[in-house]
């Protein structure tokens, strides 16, 4: 064809098919996660507004709960997972520099700061078990559905803490095997899990415990 | 006009484009991360469910045949019956089969490669067939009895353990619908090829976004519902129970706050698919491009401020006049699509396929369903209707009308991509006139019964109604019996069918631009969308469909008319 149309429909493919470049790949990690995290607060919201329409309504059980199990414990435990968080940064700048040793220490210091925490509220519920609040309710009980109500949001965190020990594990087994020098992000992503985790947690400490 | 010509597949010799083969039959049965791969392993799992959500329609309307309770052996078989009818055509029919188009066409239409997550995608997939596995296990156990919508205490304290699979079922399926739409907004947002700016995007792809944006948001309240439901059941908690100081309306609060925004998830991408036939078989412009575009955003917010009007017979009275506003608001960006959508045939070189006359189908339906939805929102006939026939006309009108005439039409018009054959266009319109009289007759009359008083979710009935109702159930047989074309029809095009060319609709918009079936990498080089998706009509144009013709079907360049 000599008379060229003004057509273009192509041009020459730029990259390797189907291969995508590390920052773009990157990004969809991100936003992807992001998204996650947001349908994640919704469930947590849920359980959380549950609990505090308790609160509101029977302040008397709440105040009593309180009185009954201290913050001793749950802040010392609070403590632990905020400073896992930090563990957690310093994993990952560790990594940034080229620190795979010191990636490693760090995230180990992150899941067995995850690991001391769920130890506590093992000790706390058996405490909370033996003032007789049960997850099922009672009719007979003073705490009326305060068990539930505690134990839902608790429980649910617990188990997101859980999850985090294992991806924790999950990244140093990868780690060892050099799959961030070049590319951090599957640490940032647990990071970014990491610090949701704590972050509703403080959410948590602070209306159940707190006020 | 300098622009030089890189005929697509530039590098290509005719055998390396005719070397595109169908995949084989096994790639569809194991694991497999290609994003057409797995849409057609949505579309072929969500057809199965059809076909049994229909089954068990049939049975309720032989059950209906009489007055009397007869065919079903109780209340409550016919309870389930109806539960597993309305849970496994919405949660495993439309939402689903909308994947399904979703995975195949979007990535294509924007020129992405792949999807965003590839691995996700096909974990969001293979989520599906176990849920549904668990939810029909009930039948072996009690199955499910409290409708669709699963209230408390009926859900809670009066059923058995086949109430219990169903919200495991849904819990997986919120899942898979929660990971899936992730997957779509990353690849909607981030893997667009830079000449596909936002407005440049088939208004497909618009729906898929504003839809997955809905599921993201709504889906986890279905979730946390679901876990507290059975928590309900299984540990003695009584969140919903309020002899045990729980609260029943909870539940109802969380459902609808979830399933109003639901019924956009199942319409949304149906009314993207309206867009993108309408325009393509009349060949015009669509009408008010970017309105379209943002009503899909602006329907998916205020999606999310009107899940009371479901309640308005159990809501504090104070707040049904808030939400009897705020359901009407919405009645306005769906307006705006109708009326896009008239403008975009108006005038326009109508050809009426198969897929156009579903198109056209859906636009009749579902602007009865959106007046009565309307009507349902105002309160005083609401109170009046609520729990009658009534509202299972409005839904129906609007899920059955309007998405699934929607499916039948996306169905039509991709079809030819999606395997390289065409369909029958006889069959077609056979199909659409038994489909549009059978769905007619069989949901229309429904209005009146219900306006007469007749309850929905009951067996037995006053036998006043009974003439109606032989009528509905006859239709209805008329209605099932429909499915059983399109069917054949698919099974026959799929071995026989007309080689379909890359580009048999003469479309504009990136999916046609490559074979039929695309590629593994969806196109040989990076495509260059075309300045507007819907530019029908111009010189330009039609130069780029020529453009298309040649490069893959070597095809002499058409008399050129206006395209
Ligand atoms: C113009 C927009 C719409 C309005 C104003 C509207 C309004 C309503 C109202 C007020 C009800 C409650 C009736 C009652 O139970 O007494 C209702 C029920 C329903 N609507 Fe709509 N609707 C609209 C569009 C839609 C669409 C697009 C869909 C789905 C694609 C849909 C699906 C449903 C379903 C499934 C129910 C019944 C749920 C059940 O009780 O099982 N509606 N609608
Ligand atoms: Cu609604």
């Amino acid at each position: 064809m000599a008379e060229m149309t003004a057509t273009q429909l192509s041009a020459p493919a730029h990259d390797d098919h189907g291969h995508m470049s590390a920052e773009e790949h990157n990004e969809n990690m991100k936003l992807g996660m992001w998204l996650y995290l947001a349908s994640e607060i919704v469930i947590f919201s849920m359980m959380i507004v549950g609990y505090v329409l308790f609160r509101i309504n029977e302040p008397d059980v709440v105040e009593l709960a309180h009185s009954k199990l201290g913050v001793g414990l749950v802040t010392a435990n609070t403590f632990v997972l905020l400073a896992s968080s930090f563990f957690m940064v310093m994993g990952l700048r560790a990594m940034q520099q080229g620190n795979r040793q010191g990636m490693l220490r760090w995230i180990g210091a992150t899941a067995l700061g995850g690991a001391v925490f769920l130890a506590g509220q093992y000790i706390e519920y058996s405490e909370l078990a033996h003032l007789g609040i049960t997850l099922g309710y009672d009719i007979e009980s003073q705490w009326q559905t305060f068990g539930m109500r505690f134990y839902a949001p608790t429980f649910f965190h617990g188990a997101h803490v859980f999850v985090g020990v294992l991806w924790a594990l999950e990244v140093m087994r990868r780690g060892a095997k050099g799959r961030y020098d070049q590319n951090p992000i599957g640490i940032e992503m647990f990071g970014l899990y990491w610090h949701f985790v704590d972050v509703v947690w403080i959410m948590l400490f602070t209306l159940i415990y707190l006020v | 006009m300098a622009t030089i010509a890189v005929p697509l597949g530039g590098g290509q010799s005719r055998q390396e484009i005719e070397a595109v083969r169908r995949p084989a039959l096994s790639e569809y049965l194991r694991w497999s991360v290609d994003h057409k791969i797995i849409g057609v392993q949505y579309g072929v799992t969500s057809l199965l469910f059809f076909i049994i959500g229909g089954a068990l329609a049939m049975g309720i309307r032989l059950e209906l045949w009489t007055p009397e309770l007869d065919f079903m052996v109780s209340g409550a078989a016919y309870n389930s019956l109806f539960t597993m009818h309305g849970t496994i055509m919405i949660f495993l029919f439309i939402i689903p089969m909308w994947a399904a188009y979703g995975n195949f066409v979007v990535p294509l239409q924007l020129g992405a490669k792949d999807m965003a997550f590839p691995w996700l995608n096909a974990f969001a997939f293979w989520l599906i067939p176990p849920a549904g596995v668990v939810m029909l296990l009930g039948y072996f156990v009690s199955p499910a009895e409290a409708g669709w919508t699963s209230y408390p205490p009926l859900s809670t304290l009066f059923s058995g353990d086949g109430q219990t699979l169903w919200a495991l079922g849904a819990h997986l399926l919120g899942l898979s619908s929660i990971l899936g739409s992730i997957n779509f907004i990353v690849t909607i947002l981030n893997m667009r090829p830079p000449e596909m700016t936002i407005w440049r995007m088939p208004l497909l792809c618009w729906a898929v976004l504003a839809t997955s944006i809905i599921a993201v948001m709504a889906t986890p309240f279905l979730a946390g519902a679901l876990t507290l439901l059975l928590l309900d059941r299984m540990t003695g908690t009584t969140f919903f129970d309020a002899s045990g100081g729980g609260d029943v309306l909870l539940w109802q609060n969380i459902f609808w706050f979830y399933s109003h925004p639901a019924v956009y998830i199942m319409v949304l991408p149906g009314m993207g698919v309206l867009s993108e036939v309408l325009s393509i078989h009349s060949r015009k412009p669509v009408f008010g491009y970017r309105m379209v575009g943002l009503s899909s955003m602006a329907i998916a917010i205020v999606g999310f401020t009107v899940w009371a009007h479901h309640m308005f017979t159990s809501l504090q009275p104070e707040l049904r006049i808030p939400f009897m506003i705020t359901t009407m608001i919405i009645a306005v960006p769906t307006g705006i699509k109708m009326f896009s959508w008239l403008g975009t045939i108006w005038g326009g070189k109508i050809r009426f396929t198969s897929a156009m006359l579903f198109a056209l189908g859906f636009m009749s339906m579902f602007v009865i369903g959106g007046i009565t939805g309307v009507m349902l929102a105002a309160l005083p006939f609401d109170i009046h209707v609520h729990d009658t026939y009534f509202v299972v006309s409005h839904f129906h009108f609007v899920l059955f009308g309007g998405s699934v005439f929607a499916i039948y039409a996306a169905l039509y018009h991709w079809f030819p991509k999606i395997t390289g054959r065409m369909m029958d266009e006889t069959l077609g319109r056979i199909h659409f006139v038994f489909t549009y009289l059978g769905f007619l007759i069989t949901f229309f009359p429904m209005h009146i019964v219900g306006m007469l008083g007749m309850p929905r979710r009951v067996a037995v009935y006053d036998p006043a109604f009974t003439d109606f109702n032989r009528l509905i159930s006859l239709a209805a047989f008329v209605l099932g019996f429909s499915t059983f074309i399109v069917l054949y029809n698919i099974a026959r095009s799929y071995f026989h069918g007309p080689i379909a060319g890359a580009n048999p609709w003469r479309a504009l918009t990136l999916e046609w631009a490559t074979t039929s079936p695309p590629p593994p990498t969806n196109f040989h080089d990076d495509p260059i969308p075309y300045e507007d998706p819907y530019g029908y009509g111009t010189k330009a144009a039609t130069a780029y469909i020529e453009a298309i013709d040649m490069a893959f079907d070597r095809r002499e360049a058409a008399p050129s008319g206006a395209d």
